[in-house]
């Protein structure tokens, strides 16, 4: 790490002289590491950088965790679950609170490690909180592609997953440029993000080593300062334009888009994705008739402005006293990626 | 079928003593521990320390050793850090019903071995057998009494700015060994604990030098916990180097697939110590003669600015915050 | 979004591949990408290998710098 293109890159963006940039990183893990790396203290005052919705606990609504709640404890369900989703507070308690109330809950590195519970243990029903963009979504069509081959009938998905396109037009006027998601794109090529310029929505596909983040902020701002909107992929060892077609078919067989609520900037028509009708089997909320539920989200919280750059995380008056990583109220203080949560445990404003 | 202990080897009678008689008297022989009801010892010269632990692992056996060992370790090195040479421990066990006898001889004879390593004699001890389910497999407690090293005085709150920061060998090895134990995700790596006891580490030092200021061992929490109990309680900031944070491979790939941080996973044989500059070559040498800290090094180092926090030095030469510990380690992945 | 983690392939079978980051072995699917052989480098998300890499970024970004003046 470092070398003479980092060293590059961060003369680029410690001289930039253009006119003040807002540019926004949609994935949580750029806002991780933008703020490990202490890459914001290297950029000069007019380069404000937004942390997006990009982190799929942040933006998954209270609903969700109540579902979850309901099939663990009410229809005793075994709930596998990525570790971040554990903490995220439901209308009456998280996932946490319902493992003390007895749940059973276990945290899973990948979706297929489900399937392999549901297969050693068939005397339970397991249930796996489907949540994660394009990158993630593959992962789980694959642990369903596997139950449905095994025949068990003891595997679900309880889905959220989520398409990021819609939200970029939706947050157009939020940034002058995108940090595009390098593990996105990785799957769903560049293709979607290059005919975002047509629209005038600018930005580039960044890795996310220190150097790739810096070459792609210093990327941004060169091509700000030509004045017309761009696209590049500053992430050609990943980032192919067609992407893993595998993945784009194996998703498109089992799954379709639908309408879906983000946590902060409502329902966006067509941004989600379900398991189609061939595979209603293996829907949670149709195997165990979940009711529709209607979350309450703690109306003092101001995640939603959060992930849509309309305000900075210690602009909520819950920020750092009500609401901390130990006890978070809002999901952006839950996940370790979420924007609130990063700016808590860097120290705010001073990162 | 193999043998296992039973209720009735918690009652008190017969099948008691047998127990003791095999396991523990078998592995823990010593002048001091007799069949009375408390041991009579010499009261050390000087100041005394002393120290309790709980050690509730799971699993109980692990690459680099198991709750035995881990129990001697916790101990002794809880009173080492202090300045004090371990002396004497009890032991408390409550054991589950169905509890492989083997198992605990090979818990009893690490526990044998470490306290000879250490220089320990175990003193006292009881056994009590909880029904299937209430325990999971051995809880051990154990309690030492060690003797102060004249001349020491190490705290938590003696850091002083412009001290150096040092850390015995690679940070993380236990925590990750365990998370790897339970088998829960999957992955494989040939990662042992690095639990071992480290009075003779913390003696080899204090040969050299009295003037140190902190002595901690990294146990739960890890490295940036004690980073962050030695900031809070001295009043500095301590600038680290990530650079210099020396993690073996396996643990940074492990760490790299389930989003963890190698700073907040456990240790069981690494020592953080805050010293004076110009002492830190001599107390490195040190260590590097002891065979379990030949990886010790500085990582940072104690400032006046930021009291409280633990600050990076980035790997690209940007400064962060460390993030302060706190709560489940939880993998994250999306 | 997504912690993703370079690692080289080890061993194909099956649909799946053990890959081996720094010395952690894990068995990842390898039906996302296309052909998979031992000695390729991947980059692992949440079970799967989603793309096939070169193992640094050296080369990249200098070239990406290098194109921009």
């Amino acid at each position: 790490m470092g070398g003479q293109g980092a060293e590059k890159a961060r003369e680029i963006l410690a001289s930039y002289d253009g006119p003040p940039a807002r540019i926004m990183e949609v994935c949580g893990t750029h806002t991780h590491e933008i703020f490990r790396y202490g890459i914001r203290k290297m950029l000069p005052e007019q380069v404000t950088l937004i942390s997006g919705p990009g982190c799929p606990v942040c933006v998954t609504p209270v609903d969700f965790i109540d579902e979850a709640v309901m099939l663990a404890l009410d229809r005793h369900a075994t709930v596998c679950t990525f570790g971040d989703l554990i903490r995220v507070p439901g209308s009456q308690m998280s996932l946490a609170g319902a493992r003390q109330k007895g749940a059973r809950l276990r945290v899973v590195y990948a979706p297929a490690d489900a399937v392999k519970y549901a297969r050693e243990h068939p005397e339970e029903q397991v249930v796996f909180l489907s949540v994660g963009f394009e990158t993630t979504t593959p992962s789980a069509c694959l642990a369903v592609d596997t139950a449905v081959r095994e025949g068990l009938e003891n595997f679900s998905l309880l889905t959220a997953n989520k398409t990021m396109p819609a939200a970029y037009q939706a947050l157009k006027g939020s940034a002058d440029a995108f940090l595009y998601p390098g593990h996105v794109n990785a799957i769903t090529g560049t293709g979607t993000c290059e005919a975002l310029v047509s629209q005038g929505i600018s930005g580039v596909v960044a890795g996310f080593t220190a150097k790739e983040i810096l070459t792609a902020l210093a990327v941004i701002l060169a091509k700000l300062k030509e004045g017309k909107p761009f696209f590049v992929n500053c992430y050609p060892r990943v980032v192919t334009a067609e992407g893993s077609r595998e993945a784009q078919e194996l998703v498109n067989r089992l799954m379709e888009p639908c309408d879906s609520q983000w946590r902060g900037l409502g329902e966006i028509p067509g941004s989600g994705m379900k398991l189609r009708e061939a595979y209603r089997d293996f829907d949670a909320r149709i195997k165990f008739s979940l009711p529709k539920i209607e979350g309450r989200a703690n109306p003092a919280c101001r995640c939603g402005d959060v992930l849509q750059g309309k305000c900075s995380p210690a602009d909520c008056r819950m920020f750092g006293t009500g609401c901390t990583p130990q006890h978070p109220v809002g999901a952006c203080m839950v996940s370790n990626e979420g924007a609130c949560s990063a700016y808590y445990q860097y120290g705010g404003n001073e990162s | 079928m193999k043998e296992t202990v039973t209720l009735a080897h918690g009652g008190g009678g017969k099948q008691t003593s047998e127990l003791i008689n095999k396991v523990f008297k078998a592995h823990f022989a010593n002048p001091d521990l007799t069949a009375d009801d408390a041991a009579v010892l010499p009261a050390p010269a000087g100041k005394m320390a002393m120290t309790t632990d709980g050690f509730i692992v799971s699993p109980a056996f692990f690459p680099g050793g198991n709750i035995g060992k881990l129990s001697i370790c916790g101990t002794v090195n809880d009173l080492a850090c202090m300045g004090a040479r371990p002396l004497y421990l009890s032991c408390g066990f409550v054991i589950e019903e169905g509890f492989p006898m083997e198992q605990l001889e090979q818990i009893a004879a690490a526990m044998e071995k470490t306290a000879k390593e250490a220089g320990v004699r175990i003193v006292a001890g009881d056994t009590k057998v909880a029904g299937k389910g209430q325990v999971d497999g051995v809880f051990i407690t154990t309690t030492g009494v060690g003797q102060m090293e004249e001349g020491v005085h190490m705290a938590g709150d003696q850091a002083r700015p412009g001290d150096v920061v040092i850390v015995t060998g690679d940070v993380g090895r236990h925590g990750c060994t365990i998370l790897l134990s339970r088998e829960d995700f999957g992955i494989e790596a040939e990662v042992t604990s690095d639990c071992a006891p480290l009075w003779s580490a913390v003696k080899a030092m204090l040969d050299v030098t009295h003037r140190v200021h902190v002595t901690r061992d990294a146990t739960r929490g890890g490295v940036g916990t004690v980073l962050y109990e030695i900031a809070g309680q001295s009043k500095v900031g301590i600038r680290l180097d990530a650079r210099a944070v020396p993690v073996a491979p396996e643990v940074r790939g492990v760490c790299g697939l389930l989003g963890l941080e190698p700073l907040y996973l456990a240790c069981e044989g690494r020592l953080v110590i805050v010293a004076p500059e110009e002492e830190a070559r001599g107390i490195l040498d040190a260590l590097h003669s002891c065979p379990d800290c030949a990886g010790a090094c500085v990582i940072g180092r104690v400032t006046e600015e930021q009291p409280g926090r633990v600050i990076m030095d980035t790997e690209i030469g940007g400064q962060a915050i460390l993030p302060e510990p706190g709560g489940e380690l939880l993998p994250r992945i999306c | 979004m997504c912690v993703g983690l370079a690692a080289k392939v080890v061993k194909v079978a099956d649909g799946m591949a053990l890959v081996d980051a720094g010395g952690a072995k894990r068995e990842v699917s390898a039906r996302l990408l296309e052909e998979l052989e031992p000695g390729d480098y991947v980059m692992v998300h949440a079970g799967a290998a989603i793309a096939k890499i070169t193992s640094d970024d050296e080369d990249e970004t200098d070239q990406l710098l290098e194109g921009l003046f």
